[in-house]
């Protein structure tokens, strides 16, 4: 295995080309860490990307071992890459369904079920996956993104409580919406009357998100299995 | 101090803090991570002390010793803060008092000191500051709770009503003063490496050794937690740069709390 750039320590992000994920990917890197990015786009500002489907297990895991060989062993994962759609649940086709969970459920798993091996032999490691205030709070015309993002806060307490003996912390953040391309700018999240509900009376960014991510990853070393919530907010 | 150089430091320069129960374990923690983020720190305890006093020529503070659950001495302090440093721009309210008892055997007195400490005393101190945070236009309140306030604990009735409480205040207070620019938020953290340690294994009659193991053993990490790591999360809320988390608690423990807060 070669040694990380310059002996810096190496995180993958998923849904690194935009938003939230592109703007961990900057937080990181401006922290020192080597950042490889993940997304179906390129994500060319990180020093190392890869276009890939994170449902596709055979495929992330074949970028895991890439980036293993390329940068050096992973010592961070950051599950952001996503997508968001509202629809009636009696809209929700079952194509629809297994695309959102097999993409947020699934692209976590697979990325989890890729980097956990080398982190386990490290005898330290970090993971955050991105879920949402909506898990937490649900949300009307939300109910396949809310169950896809609900699941990944119980699957981050079970892997938090299965790998914390072995040195591994798997923590969430889970944003209000958020100022990024995924909310259109016809999207209910951003009318004026919605902004004025929130206590912070604006959009989360994604830099402050990033800012959640990045404390999870260098400060936090205590924190396991657990959810930050920077959602303006919308969920207290 | 080198660590001001670090990148994940916020650049509090600046800033005035009031950290409360300050003269030893978290509260100096939190004082020393904060001076480490550049600001200007004032620190507090019950009573004066050489640890308090050490800790304020440490970090080129201001020592304002005084009892929190008493209103007068909570304006006096912060008053002198103010006329001292400037108005304060972030509260980090880390006093506590506990003792343990079962509940037919609690003492009136003693349930009302303890809440009137950890509740009435945060109650006192925000209610202090706050003219100085609404002059300038922002503010960040950091309350310590605790993995008790979330999860309750046998026999720590009052305690941890009062950092139940205490999360209450602090979700309400979110809601109300975020408008504002004024943050508020808790931290509630599991079993910390502190001189509360020495406390519990004497009255459970072991040695400090053993009683961090036992502790260290319902805990998924595998040990407990340090100060400086409580105080990690305490520096996060405390940056400016970061508004968007409101009326929320941190729990900071190791994964030892399966409860939501």
């Amino acid at each position: 295995m070669t040694m990380p750039p310059a002996g810096r320590r190496v995180a993958i992000v998923t849904g690194a080309a935009s938003g939230i994920g592109a703007a961990a990917a900057a937080e990181l890197e401006s922290r020192g860490w080597a950042v490889a990015g993940f997304d179906l786009r390129p994500s060319s500002h990180c020093s190392f990307d890869l276009s890939l489907d994170m449902s596709d297990s055979e495929s992330v895991s074949n970028a895991v071992s890439q980036v293993e060989q390329e940068l050096g062993p992973v010592g961070a994962a950051v599950s952001a890459a996503g997508y968001y759609e509202m629809l009636p649940v009696s809209e929700i086709t079952l194509d629809k369904w297994r695309r959102m969970l097999a993409v947020h459920v699934g692209g976590f798993v697979n990325l989890s079920r890729a980097v956990l091996p080398g982190m386990i032999m490290a005898g330290t490691g970090s993971i955050v996956a991105i879920t949402s205030e909506l898990a937490i709070g649900g949300g009307s015309n939300d109910a396949h993104y809310a169950a896809a993002k609900g699941t990944l806060l119980g699957l981050v307490r079970s892997l938090a409580a299965e790998f914390a003996p072995q040195g591994v912390r798997v923590n969430s953040v889970a944003p209000g919406p958020t100022d990024t391309p995924l909310l259109a700018p016809d999207s209910p999240w951003r009318a004026p009357e919605y902004l004025a509900s929130l206590p912070l009376g604006r959009l989360t960014s994604p830099d402050e998100v990033a800012l959640c991510i990045a404390f999870l990853l260098d400060e936090g070393t205590f924190c396991v299995g657990e959810t930050l919530n920077p959602n303006a907010g919308a969920v207290i | 101090m080198s660590d001001r150089k670090d990148r994940s430091y916020p650049d509090l320069e600046g800033k005035v803090v009031l950290v409360t129960g300050a003269a030893q374990g978290m509260g100096a923690a939190h004082a020393r991570r904060l001076a480490a983020s550049g600001a200007t720190i004032a620190v507090n305890d019950r009573k004066a002390s050489s640890e308090l006093t050490a800790l304020a020529a440490e970090l080129s503070s201001v020592a304002v010793p005084g009892d929190v659950s008493d209103p007068e001495q909570v304006r006096a302090l912060v008053q002198r803060v103010e006329q001292e440093l400037g108005a304060v721009d972030i509260l980090v309210a880390n006093h506590a008092f506990m003792t343990m008892t079962p509940f037919l055997e609690a003492d009136p007195g003693e349930w009302w000191k303890i809440i009137e400490t950890n509740l009435g005393g945060t109650f006192h101190l925000i209610q202090a500051v706050l003219p100085g945070m609404r002059r300038r236009g922002a503010g960040r309140i950091v309350v310590i709770s605790s993995e008790w306030g979330v999860t309750g604990w046998p026999e720590a009735t009052a305690y941890s009503a009062s950092k139940a409480g205490l999360i209450s205040l602090v979700k309400t207070l979110g809601r109300e003063l975020a408008p504002e620019g004024i943050i508020v938020n808790a931290v509630a953290p599991g079993v910390t490496d502190t001189p509360q340690l020495e406390v519990d294994a004497r009255s459970a009659g072991i040695s400090l050794r053993e009683m961090r193991e036992s502790y260290a053993n319902e805990i998924p990490l595998g040990r407990i937690g340090t100060a400086r790591e409580i105080a990690a999360a305490v520096a996060l809320l405390c940056d400016f740069r970061l508004s968007a988390i409101i009326g929320q608690v941190v729990q900071v423990n190791g994964g030892s709390t399966r409860g939501r807060a």
